[in-house]
C-alpha cells in the first residue's frame, strides 16, 4: 500500500511539472529552460550544487547587481551564493554579538572586522571566481561565493534539482560547481532551442563536517 | 670436642648454632627472592614506564599537533600565507615557528608539493619527502611521526592545514628530538630515556660516559622484550618502543634503587641477625649457666663428697628440679655425713666418756713425726672395783666419766687422752722429757685425788700412772703401751703413785716370753703338778691340814719350784689361767681324802690378782657344789702384799668368800704393811708367820720376841696362828711352848705327791695307833 501511495504522489509530481512546461512554452516562445538533477553516483540528490551557463559568444547581460548573506545563529545563510561579477553583497549581521567576516580567496580578498548589524558599505565582487568566506571569530562558520560572468545560473536544491528558465536560445557551456566537490566536473556544451532541456548530473561531494557549536551563553557571552 | 665438654657450652653451642642457621637460611631466602622481587619489580616499573613513555609522547604529538593547529589558525599567518608572497610566507614561517619551538616549518600545497621551506629557503618546490603523513592529515586532518629529515636529525614532524575556512594549503612543522626531549621524557616517566635511530644514539637523557657504554651495546639493548643489561657496573632493565618507522625509543630502569632497598634491608638484617645472634649467645649462655651452674655445684659437691669431705652443705637456691636434686644432694650429703660421723665415733672414740678410744690414740701417735719424742702414759684407777660394785655400775660409769673429764682438762695443749677400757686411761704427750713428764705425773696425781662429788657423796679417787718415752722405751703404740702398763702395775703394786718404764725394765726377758708359751703348753700336758705338805696343830700332834705347792714338772728342766715360774705367771697374767685349775685339782683332791677318810683341810695359794678378780667367788661356789664338799674343807691364802694391792677391793672379796664358809688364811704375816685395824677388819681365821721369822728363832732373840707377840696378837684377834718353815726340833718345841697352834715345816714333813701324802699319813695314823 505505502508503495502504491508513493508512486501515485510521483505521478501528481510529474503532472504538476508537465503543466508547468507548458505554461513556460506558452509565455515565451523563443527562450529555454533548463533543468539539471545533479546526483551523486550512488544516486542522492546532491544540494548546493552550482549550474552555470555561459553563452559561447556575445555579451551576456547584467542582471541583479545587489545579494545578502545572513549572519544568522552563528552560520552564514546561505551556504552558497552565486552572484555575476559586479554584484555587491550585503553582510548584515542578524546575531546578537559581533562577527568577523573575512575571505583569502584571490577573486575576492576582504575583511569586516569585528562588526554588528549591518555594514556600511556592500562588498562588490568585481572579479569571477570561488570567494570561501569564513568568520575570523567562529571558526566553523563558512560560506561560498561564486562570482560568475553571466546571468544563468542557479543552485540545486534539497532535491538536487535546479532550473534556469529564460535562457535565449543559443550554445553555452554548463558548467557544474559545488564548493565540496572531489573532482572538478569538465564543462559540458549545450545548444538550446526555445525548448526546456533536461539533464542529469552526476558529482562526488564530500559530505559537510559538521562542527558543533559552542553553546551559547545565556545573557551573557 | 672441646665444644661440647661442658653441659653449658653444649647448650649455648646448639641454641646458637641453630639460630645461627635459621638466621643463615633467612638472609639466603631475603636475598634470594630480594633478587627475584627487583628483577620482577624493576621489569614491572619498565613496563609500567615503558607505558608512560608511549603515552608521555602520544601526548607530546597531540599537544605538537595542537599546537601547530592554532597556530595555523592565527588570523595573520593565515593571511600572510594567503599573500603567497615567499619571501612573506617564510618570514612568518620562521616567526610563527619559533613561537611554538618548531625548528623546521614548511607550507605544501594541497596536492602535496613544498612551496616553501625554511630549511632550503629560495629552492624550487618539490614533493613532500614523507607521503604517508601527508595521507594521514587528509583522511583525518591532521597527522604526526618521527622521521629523519635531510638535515641527518630526528624530528617530530606534524602536518596541519591551514584552513580559509576551507583547506587551502598544509603547514608542516618539524621538532628536533633532542637530549632535553629525552631528558623531558625521562623526568616524566621515573625511566632513563635514549633514542636510538640508524647511526646511533639520537637524543638521551643518560650521562655521557653512560651513553657511550649503551651505545656499544645497543644492538643487545634493543629488544622489545624486556631484558638486563649492565652498564659501568650498574645493573639495569631495558626495553625498546617503536617511535617512527625509524627510530626507537630505548628504555632503562636502573635496578640501583631497588637493589639499595634491598640492600638496606639485608643489612637491617644482617643487623638484626647479628644482633640477635649476639643477644642470643648471651641469653643461651646465662640460661646454660642458670641450668649447669647449680648442676656443676652438685658435681662439685658429690666431688667433695667422694673426697671424703662431707662438711659443706649443698646450697639449695632454686626450686625447680635442680633444686629439689640438690635438696636430694643436701638430704644425702647430711646423711652420709652423721652416718659418718657416727662411725667414726663407734670407731674412734670411747662411748661412755666420749674421750678417744685406744684405736684413735694409736693413730695419733702414728700421725706425730716418728723421730719426734713422745711419752705415753697408762693410768688405772686405783680401787675402782669395790666401788664399782659397792654403788652399781651406773654410778661407776658416772664416776669414769667424771675421772675423764677431769683428765681432759689437765691436757696439755700437745696431749691427747683416750680411755682404753675399763678404768684405764692413757695419754700420749708430744714432746714431753722425763723431768717434765715427771711434773706433769705429780700435777696429774693430786689433782685427781680431789675427792669427785657423785649424788652428794664424795668419792675419794687416786691412780697409779706408768709411764713410756719414745723412742727410749719403744716406737709403736703396741710397745710404748705395754711399757707404760707394766710400769703402771709396778707403781700400784708399789703405791708410789707413777713409775717410769725405764725404772721397771723391759719386762719379761725373751725367755720368760717363751716361758709364757711353755706354761700354756705345760696346763695342757698337765706338767703341772701339786705336792701337798702336811699343817700339824702342835698341841694335839694331829695333821689338820694340807698346803697345796704346786710344782712343774718341765720335760727339760726338771721339776721346778714356784718361785721359779709363779712370779712370773702373776706378772704376765697366765696366774689367771693358773689358778682355777689349782683350785679344781684342789678341790677334787680334797674330796678324793674325804671319802678315803682322810680329813684334812686344803689350803691353795692366791695371787693378788685371783683375790681381785670378781670371778673368784663364783668360781668356789662352783667347785665346792661339784665335789659336795663342806666350805670349811678349803681354806685360800693370801699374802699380806696381795691383800694390800687394792686392800678395799681385796676386803670385799674376802667378805664374800668368808659368807660362803670357806676358811681364809694370811700368808707370809709380817712381810708386808698390813696395820693392825686393817687385819682386825679381814673376815679370815689364820694367820701364817713369815717363814723368815721363825728361821732365826733360835739365834735372833728379837724375832723371836715378834714371833711370840704375833701369836697373841693372833689368838687376841681370835685366829689361828700358824708357823710355816720349822726346820728343827727346838723351834717346834719353842712353838709349842708360845702357844702356836699350828705348824708347818720340813722337819715336820716335806710337800709330797697326793699318794705320797696320803700313804704318810696313813703311817703316821698307823704309828700313833700303836
Amino acid at each position: 500500500m505505502a508503495d502504491r501511495a508513493g508512486h501515485q504522489t510521483g505521478r501528481l509530481t510529474l503532472r504538476l511539472i508537465l503543466a508547468a512546461l507548458v505554461l513556460a512554452l506558452a509565455c515565451a516562445a523563443d527562450a529555454a529552460s533548463v533543468t539539471v538533477r545533479v546526483r551523486t553516483p550512488a544516486g542522492t540528490p546532491v544540494e548546493d550544487a552550482a549550474v552555470v551557463l555561459d553563452a559561447v559568444s556575445g555579451v551576456p547581460p547584467k542582471s541583479r547587481r545587489r545579494a545578502t548573506i545572513e549572519q544568522r545563529n552563528r552560520d552564514f545563510v546561505p551556504y552558497l551564493s552565486i552572484v555575476q561579477k559586479g554584484t555587491a553583497i550585503d553582510f548584515p549581521n542578524r546575531d546578537p554579538f559581533k562577527h568577523h567576516v573575512y575571505s583569502f580567496s584571490p577573486a575576492k580578498v576582504f575583511e569586516i572586522k569585528l562588526y554588528a548589524g549591518k555594514p556600511a558599505n556592500p562588498v562588490v565582487f568585481d572579479e569571477t571566481g570561488v570567494v570561501a568566506l569564513g568568520c575570523n571569530i567562529h571558526d566553523w562558520m563558512e560560506a561560498y561565493v561564486l562570482v560568475v560572468d553571466t546571468p544563468w545560473f542557479a543552485k540545486t536544491g534539497a532535491d538536487g534539482v535546479v532550473r534556469i528558465d529564460r535562457v535565449p536560445a543559443g550554445a553555452y557551456r554548463l558548467r557544474l560547481w559545488h564548493p565540496r566537490q572531489k573532482a572538478a566536473v569538465a564543462d559540458i556544451g549545450i545548444e538550446l532551442r526555445g525548448a526546456t532541456r533536461h539533464i542529469d548530473l552526476a558529482l562526488d561531494v564530500a559530505p559537510r563536517a559538521i562542527v558543533a557549536k559552542p553553546p551559547l551563553d545565556v545573557g551573557g557571552y | 670436642m672441646i665444644l661440647f665438654r661442658t653441659l653449658e657450652r653444649r647448650i649455648a653451642v646448639v641454641f646458637v648454632g641453630l639460630l645461627v642457621v635459621v638466621m643463615l637460611m633467612m638472609l639466603l631466602i631475603v636475598a634470594r627472592s630480594g633478587e627475584a622481587i627487583i628483577a620482577t619489580e624493576s621489569e614491572r616499573q619498565l613496563t609500567a614506564g615503558a607505558r608512560n613513555v608511549s603515552n608521555l609522547i602520544d601526548r607530546d604529538r597531540r599537544q605538537l599537533e595542537l599546537a601547530a593547529s592554532v597556530l595555523s589558525g592565527d588570523f595573520s599567518f593565515r593571511e600572510a600565507i594567503a599573500t603567497q608572497d615567499r619571501a612573506t610566507v617564510l618570514s612568518v614561517l620562521r616567526n610563527h615557528g619559533s613561537r611554538i619551538g618548531a625548528r623546521v616549518m614548511m607550507v605544501l600545497s594541497l596536492n602535496g608539493e613544498v612551496i616553501v621551506d625554511t630549511q632550503r629557503p629560495g629552492k624550487p618546490s618539490r614533493p613532500f619527502p614523507f607521503g604517508d603523513l601527508l595521507r594521514a592529515a587528509e583522511s583525518s586532518g591532521r597527522s604526526g611521526d618521527v622521521a629523519l629529515m635531510e638535515d641527518g636529525l630526528l624530528y617530530e614532524i606534524v602536518v596541519v592545514p591551514i584552513l580559509a575556512p576551507m583547506r587551502t594549503a598544509w603547514v608542516v612543522m618539524g621538532f628536533p628530538v633532542e637530549d632535553a626531549w629525552a631528558s623531558e621524557v625521562a623526568r616524566g616517566s621515573g625511566l632513563d630515556v635514549s633514542v636510538v635511530a640508524t647511526g646511533g644514539i639520537r637524543a638521551s637523557s643518560l650521562s655521557p660516559t653512560l651513553r657511550g657504554a649503551l651505545e656499544r651495546q645497543q644492538s643487545t639493548a634493543l629488544s622489545e622484550q624486556p631484558r638486563q643489561l649492565t652498564l659501568e657496573g650498574r645493573n639495569y632493565h631495558a626495553v625498546a618502543l617503536p617511535f617512527g618507522p625509524q627510530a626507537r625509543v630505548l628504555l632503562l630502569h636502573s635496578l640501583e634503587h631497588s637493589e639499595a632497598v634491598f640492600r638496606e634491608l639485608e643489612h637491617a638484617l644482617e643487623i638484626i641477625a647479628g644482633a640477635g645472634i649476639a643477644l642470643f649467645v648471651i641469653g643461651s649462655f646465662g640460661l646454660a649457666r642458670r641450668i649447669a651452674g647449680p648442676v656443676n655445684a652438685l658435681a662439685r659437691a658429690a666431688q667433695r663428697i667422694e673426697a671424703g669431705d662431707y662438711s659443706q652443705a649443698v646450697a639449695v637456691t632454686a626450686s625447680d628440679e635442680i633444686g629439689q636434686l640438690a635438696a636430694g644432694f643436701e638430704n644425702m650429703r647430711s646423711g652420709i655425713a652423721s652416718r659418718e660421723h657416727k662411725i667414726m665415733r663407734l670407731a674412734y672414740e670411747d662411748t661412755l666418756t666420749g674421750l678417744p678410744n685406744r684405736t684413735r690414740l694409736t693413730e695419733h701417735l702414728a700421725g706425730l713425726d716418728p723421730e719426734a719424742a713422745a711419752m705415753v702414759a697408762v693410768l688405772d684407777l686405783d680401787r675402782f672395783a669395790p666401788i664399782n660394785d659397792a654403788l652399781g655400775h651406773p654410778v661407776g660409769d658416772r664416776l669414769l666419766q667424771q675421772v675423764g673429764a677431769r683428765l681432759a682438762g689437765l691436757m696439755p695443749p700437745r696431749g691427747k687422752l683416750a680411755r682404753l677400757w675399763g678404768d684405764e686411761f692413757a695419754f700420749v704427750i708430744e714432746g714431753a722429757d722425763e723431768l717434765s713428764a715427771r711434773n706433769f705425773a705429780a700435777r696429774l696425781l693430786a689433782a685427781l685425788r680431789e675427792p669427785i662429788e657423785l649424788d652428794g657423796q664424795k668419792l675419794d679417787v687416786s691412780g697409779s700412772l706408768g709411764i713410756a718415752f719414745r723412742p727410749a722405751d719403744g716406737r709403736d703404740m703396741d710397745a710404748l703401751l705395754r711399757r707404760a702398763e707394766l710400769a703402771m702395775y709396778s707403781a700400784k703394786r708399789r703405791q708410789c703413785g707413777y713409775t717410769l718404764a725405764g725404772e721397771v725394765g723391759d719386762g719379761p726377758p725373751p725367755e720368760q716370753l717363751s716361758m709364757i708359751g711353755e706354761m700354756r703348753q705345760a696346763l695342757d700336758r698337765r706338767e703341772f703338778v701339786l705336792h701337798y705338805q702336811p699343817k700339824l696343830a702342835l698341841a694335839s700332834d694331829r695333821v689338820v691340814g694340807a698346803e697345796a705347792l704346786v710344782r712343774w714338772q718341765h720335760p727339760e728342766r726338771g721339776l721346778m719350784p714356784p718361785g721359779r715360774f709363779i712370779p712370773f705367771a702373776e706378772q704376765t697374767g697366765f696366774i689367771r689361767e693358773i689358778t682355777p685349775w689349782l683350785l679344781g685339782e684342789v678341790a677334787a683332791q680334797a674330796a678324793n681324802w674325804r671319802e678315803r677318810g682322810i680329813r684334812v683341810v686344803l689350803s691353795a695359794n692366791l695371787s693378788a690378782r685371783d683375790l681381785l678378780n670378781p670371778d673368784l667367788v663364783v668360781l668356789m661356789r662352783e667347785l665346792l657344789a661339784a665335789h659336795e664338799l663342806p666350805p670349811a674343807a678349803l681354806c685360800l691364802e693370801i699374802t699380806e702384799s696381795a691383800l694390800m694391792e687394792d686392800p678395799t677391793l681385796a676386803l670385799s672379796h674376802l667378805a664374800e668368800l668368808a659368807a660362803i664358809g670357806l676358811k681364809l688364811s694370811i700368808d707370809d704375816y709380817g712381810a708386808g704393811q698390813a696395820s693392825l685395824s686393817y687385819l682386825k677388819s679381814l673376815p679370815v681365821h689364820e694367820l701364817k708367820i713369815d717363814q723368815s721369822f721363825i728361821g732365826s728363832l733360835a739365834t735372833s732373840p728379837k724375832d723371836a720376841a715378834i714371833v711370840r707377840s704375833t701369836i697373841a696378837l693372833g689368838h687376841a684377834l681370835g685366829l689361828t696362828v700358824v708357823a710355816e718353815g720349822i726346820e728343827g726340833e727346838a723351834d717346834l718345841n719353842w712353838l709349842a711352848a708360845a702357844g702356836c697352834d699350828i705348824g708347818q715345816g720340813y722337819f715336820i714333813a716335806r710337800p709330797m705327791t697326793a699318794a705320797a701324802f696320803a700313804d704318810w699319813i696313813s703311817a703316821r695314823v698307823a704309828a700313833q695307833a700303836v
